[in-house]
């Protein structure tokens, strides 16, 4: 039996998902050097918006991004523009309570609004599958896995290519010379929190078909995105994409040779590991 | 005419219970009303309410002060300490899951009060002497042997592997279900004990799937459930039968998802169509009121809610009175006989008769013990039919 190459496989898939969360986190963290634990509420949001779009519009969730992500964008945005913009300056703890107290609202408010109850969102395909050289690949994962790589590669293509991408590596980079060089430092850090928050109401909507709902869904994220880009060095947008799809075959193939009570420890051991090898992650650059 | 009013004053001076039309009794009900374990928790709600109306009908004014334990065991623990100490009531009812059950049963004993546990099932809670916890509700083993009696009474199942949550109510699930099997002849090839809350469960399921076992026993809350069978489906897992012990497959919402419910078996502690008094119309009255089928959780802690508050407002609202009568009383209502005894190791034990249902077409259906079951269960699984 291909256990490996099974587990290998769902690793790389699920992976590809963690990678989109980390995505988001890494370039807010690049941008404001803001560590943003709201992280895994945005990502809840995503989900109810593609659960409720397919429930009350009937438009397939995979669909849906194209409404998800603009509307995500803005709300980010949103926030960015209203909150976080205000502690920029702040000391660390400050922001670190100002996103962890967004997070909060946003968790609550959806539990007022849609109660604490499980929404599990099955389409024709939630539980299909194909099957290749006796392994067999969820076809919701393998979907979402392409979307995955497609906004990834357009995401890099805006950084690189891009005045506008270009400034807000710009950002990244020297925030004071970056301002010297007539940015718009505020404006980047909109666009950039806009970006991010995006990115994870992307990964809810593509993991929405194959996971279930509810208010309190994001802290298992929030973690799992703070380890990704640890792993794969702060602010580096590869790194992420590195490190999720890594700690994807880690849980996977731990969970197949281990046991599953074991895929957290692996997940951490290896995390450890890192930081102790190389403590500004695989991708990251050692900063000041 | 004089004499007959003095009469009444002297009277109505002796029984002043009948003046006021009826006894008040102070109830505790700790619950898990918001957090993961919520969408269960609400049926333990209802069947309460539905208690304390029917209370009323009998004379006895509950105030009932609920609280919610979140899903967690520290919250619970808070939740009794307040109305132990400030509220003073007379009994707890409650909570649903089997960690913040097991963290209540020590407090019982610490502050005097009685706690009747209706639902949590983790074999170990009325196992350790204690003299104020009471529980209706079966126990895991219970769930255990009833899917293993049936399985083993259907076919000749030699194999089994194991998926549990690594909670409380999980691994004793599964310790009980490993027990069982060896008396049993069979061999457990897989344990899997999973955190839950993990969007991937692939890999654990395909590495069962190449042991081939005979049967699947998994022990799951709601989501879960759902998530392990639709990934069972993925990887194409398919063994004799699939075995649910209760919780999470008992659920009405894991029944309508009819592509990878069909056929899954599930322990349970009632069904609508059991043959217990009252059961039909608790059924249709909840129907009507509630809109959506009574799961077990409901009926359980209905009858513990009816249990405690007639037992408090007999004893006065007095707490070492009320535990002495619950450990004398015999009950007999929507969930059969109930008495709360001593046998193997097992202290202020109901020992409730378990049932096994059956997903067919979407819906629960009782299969066995066949006494009471009106339909024949579908044996071996079929197959995922792709």
């Amino acid at each position: 039996m291909a256990i490996f190459e099974q587990a290998l496989v769902s690793g790389i898939l699920i992976g590809g998902v963690y990678a989109l969360i980390g995505i988001g986190l890494t370039i807010i963290f690049g941008v404001m050097r803001v560590i943003n634990f709201a992280h895994g509420d945005l990502l809840m949001v995503g989900m109810y918006l593609t659960y409720y779009i397919f429930t009350i519009l009937h438009i397939d969730p995979f669909l849906s991004i194209a409404i998800t992500i603009p509307l995500m964008f803005l709300f980010g945005a949103f926030l960015q523009k209203f909150f976080i913009n205000r502690v920029l300056n702040a000391l660390p703890q400050n922001q670190i309570l100002l996103t962890i107290g967004l997070g909060l609202i946003m968790s609550n408010t959806v539990m007022l609004a849609f109660t604490s109850d499980y929404k599990i969102l099955t389409t024709k395909y939630s539980s299909s599958s194909v099957t290749i050289l006796g392994i067999s690949i969820s076809s919701p994962l393998v979907i979402s896995f392409a979307i995955t790589v497609a906004i990834s590669l357009a995401l890099t293509w805006f950084l690189r290519e891009t005045n506008t991408g270009q400034a807000i590596r710009a950002t990244a980079q020297d925030r004071e010379a970056a301002t010297l060089m007539g940015i718009n430092v505020k404006r980047m850090s909109i666009i950039a929190f806009g970006l991010g928050s995006a990115l994870a109401g992307t990964a809810g909507a593509l993991i929405a078909p194959t996971y279930y709902i509810f208010p309190q869904v994001g802290s298992i994220f929030t973690l799992k995105a703070f380890v990704i880009t640890v792993l794969g060095g702060l602010g580096s947008v590869s790194g992420a994409m590195i490190g999720g799809v890594l700690i994807g075959v880690a849980e996977s193939v731990g969970g197949a040779y281990l046991g599953s009570g074991w895929k957290e420890v692996i997940t951490f051991v290896l995390f450890l590991l890192v930081l102790l090898l190389k403590p500004s992650g695989l991708r990251g650059k050692s900063q000041t | 005419m004089k004499r007959f009013a003095v009469l009444l004053i002297v009277i109505s001076l002796f029984v002043p219970s009948f003046a006021h039309g009826a006894t008040k009794v102070k109830i505790g009900f700790v619950n898990s009303i918001t957090g993961p374990e919520a969408p269960i928790g609400e049926n333990l709600s209802n069947g309460v309410t539905l208690a304390i109306e029917d209370l009323k009908k009998k004379g006895i004014d509950v105030e009932l002060l609920k609280e919610d334990d979140t899903g967690k065991p520290e919250t619970a623990m808070a939740a009794f300490e307040k109305l132990a100490t400030s509220d003073k009531v007379s009994g707890i009812v409650g909570p649903y899951t089997s960690k913040c059950a097991a963290a209540l049963a020590k407090l019982a004993e610490k502050y005097k009060v009685p706690l009747l546990i209706p639902v949590a099932s983790k074999d170990d809670i009325t196992r350790q002497g204690l003299k104020w916890t009471f529980r209706l509700s079966a126990t895991t083993n219970d769930y255990a042997q009833i899917l293993l009696d049936m399985a083993t009474t259907l076919g000749k199942p030699k194999t089994m592997a194991i998926v549990n949550e690594n909670t409380d109510f999980g691994t004793s699930g599964a310790t009980s279900a490993k027990a069982y099997a060896a008396k049993k002849g069979i061999t457990v090839v897989a344990e899997e004990a999973y955190a839950p809350g993990s969007p991937d469960y692939r890999s654990t399921l395909a590495s069962i799937k190449s042991k081939n076992p005979d049967l699947v026993f998994m022990v799951s809350y709601v989501a879960d459930a759902i998530l392990l069978m639709r990934q069972s489906r993925e990887i194409g897992l398919s063994p004799r039968a699939f075995l649910g012990a209760g919780a999470g497959f008992a659920t009405v919402q894991f029944a309508k998802e009819k592509d990878i419910s069909n056929d899954v078996f599930s322990s349970t502690q009632w069904t609508p169509d059991v043959s217990w008094p009252g059961a039909k119309e608790f059924n249709e009255r909840y129907k009507t009121r509630f809109g959506k089928e009574p799961t077990y959780h409901a009926t359980t802690a209905y009858e513990s809610m009816m249990i405690m508050a007639e037992t408090a407002a007999k004893a006065g609202g007095d707490t070492t009175r009320t535990r002495d009568a619950l450990k004398r009383g015999k009950w007999n209502g929507i969930m059969g006989q109930v008495a709360f005894g001593d046998y193997e190791g097992y202290t202020n034990q109901n020992h409730h008769p378990m049932l096994v249902e059956q997903i067919q077409n979407g819906v629960h259906e009782t299969v066995y013990p066949p006494q009471f079951a009106p339909k024949k269960p579908v044996y071996p699984f079929p197959g995922w039919g792709k």
